[in-house]
């Protein structure tokens, strides 16, 4: 069996116990959708633009979301032991951070469709700009917000402080995610062409996949004692 | 098949869990692992396993070390705790299933169901784990460990919550481990039921080995000495 099969059924499992549970997910779009309602209502517009603040909104909202997600990533691994058992079985360590970081992600989506529409709405916005675009743009954001959230959901774990350590670990990484995210979105609702986008994305990229291969790497020793 | 360690070392901090141990198991057999609360079983236990890398010395099956990061070695090992290690939002046919896939088993729903018939559990399979009682979910955990046929089975504490029922189902598996060559290593506070199922037993006392001996050779009440500062003393050095 291949790495990305083991990848597949570690997400699968995640996404059917979360979506059975619905703890986690509910926490997250709630949160979400708190933050939408809060910023649109917060928001003076007779002052600001509603089309130059959206992007910032939105990856604000789903940065929230993702980390209060991300720090309940383990729950179901520790509350009887299963981690402990997960770590025994013969799979690389990388296939189980990458399905976790895969189910993650998959939750983080859920909750930027919902930021993305639930803004839109409630600013106003008829013409949000080209939803492929947007898409392009989120795309390598989420997957870095999701290896990051991950890896440092089982660092927190580790930590006496437990989940209130996260944002503190998290935050300082995730600022070039979050300034070149908004960055590309922005320009993106005001509708510029693609060439003026695709340098942020690029470099939303190439955060992606290297958060998401130091993680790979690193996660074996802060997975065993 | 032998599994020997030697001078196995783990510190946490600046506390010696475990000092200096050695110990060995050849398959077919039951080592036992006695000693009070802190004693270090579970430590020892889980540097036998591969779950934690000994600060000093090593554990080498047949003469080969082996390493808890090496996958060829953890499909060889098959681990039951007091925590079972379920996830309780699945059926215990999805636990069953999951751990299978990973483990690499070719027919999964025969073996499945193979291993929940051998602990008496077969009418669990489409049943959620949040809805077993303590003693079914053991029983399935049981059931998950020995599923992939593993060569060497470590138990911490598996007795813990179980029936009577479950306990005998239990060692009924045991002793079968024990008919089918496996080595079998068993940290238990049960100091009756450890001595009638194993083959050895060691005793350990803050971290230190103060009994390795047979079976046969020692009684629950007699182990009971070992526990204390008096009798680890008069114990030192006991071997078989």
């Amino acid at each position: 069996m291949t790495s990305l099969r083991w990848v597949g059924v570690i997400a699968h499992k995640d996404l059917r116990i979360e979506f059975r549970a619905g703890g986690r997910v509910v926490a997250m779009i709630a949160l979400a959708v708190l933050a939408c309602f809060l910023f649109a209502f917060a928001l003076d517009r007779s002052q600001v633009s509603a089309r130059h603040v959206a992007a910032s909104l939105t990856w604000l909202t789903v940065l929230f979301a993702a980390t209060a997600g991300a720090g309940r990533a383990f729950d179901t691994e520790e509350e009887d032991g299963a981690f402990r058992h997960l770590l025994l079985t013969p799979i690389p360590r990388h296939a189980i951070f990458l399905g976790k970081t895969a189910a993650n992600l998959v939750l983080i989506w859920m909750v930027t469709l919902l930021a993305f529409i639930a803004l839109t709405a409630f600013l106003g916005l008829r013409d949000p700009g080209s939803l492929t675009h947007h898409g392009a743009v989120f795309l390598p954001g989420t997957i870095g917000l999701a290896a990051t959230g991950t890896f440092f959901g089982l660092v927190s774990r580790h930590s006496s402080l437990g989940d209130t350590i996260l944002p503190a670990l998290t935050f300082p990484l995730l600022v070039p995610v979050i300034f070149f995210g908004a960055t590309a979105s922005a320009r993106v609702f005001m509708e510029r062409p693609w060439p003026e986008i695709s340098g942020s994305v690029r470099l939303l990229w190439a955060f992606a996949l290297g958060f998401t291969a130091v993680g790979s790497i690193l996660f074996r020793y802060v997975a065993e004692d | 098949m032998n599994l020997e360690a030697r001078e196995l070392v783990c510190d946490y901090g600046p506390t010696r869990a475990v000092d200096s141990v050695d110990i060995a198991a050849a398959g077919g057999s039951i080592l036992a692992v006695f000693g009070p609360n802190g004693a270090g079983k579970t430590t020892l236990l889980r540097m036998l396993s591969g779950e934690r890398k000994p600060d000093r010395g090593d554990v080498r099956l047949d003469g080969r070390p082996v390493s808890g990061s090496d996958p060829a070695w953890r499909s060889r090992v098959g681990l039951i705790s007091h925590r079972t290690g379920l996830y309780r939002k699945l059926t215990v046919g999805e636990n069953l299933a999951f751990f299978a896939t990973l483990h690499g088993v070719a027919d999964r729903a025969a073996a499945a169901a193979r291993a929940l018939d051998g602990v008496g559990a077969g009418e669990l399979d489409g049943k959620p784990v949040e809805q077993l009682s303590r003693g079914q979910r053991q029983r399935v955990a049981l059931a998950r460990s020995l599923m992939h046929d593993p060569d060497i089975v470590f138990l911490d504490e598996p007795f813990t919550g179980l029936d009577p029922g479950g306990a005998a189902a239990l060692e009924t598996m045991l002793r079968m481990c024990r008919a089918d060559g496996k080595i079998v290593v068993l940290v238990t506070h049960d100091l009756r039921r450890g001595v009638e199922l194993a083959d050895r037993v060691v005793v350990l006392r803050r971290g230190r080995k103060v009994l390795d001996g047979s079976a046969s050779e020692h009684g629950a009440e007699d182990l009971l000495r070992f526990f204390t500062a008096g009798g680890g003393a008069a114990g030192e050095g006991a071997a078989a």
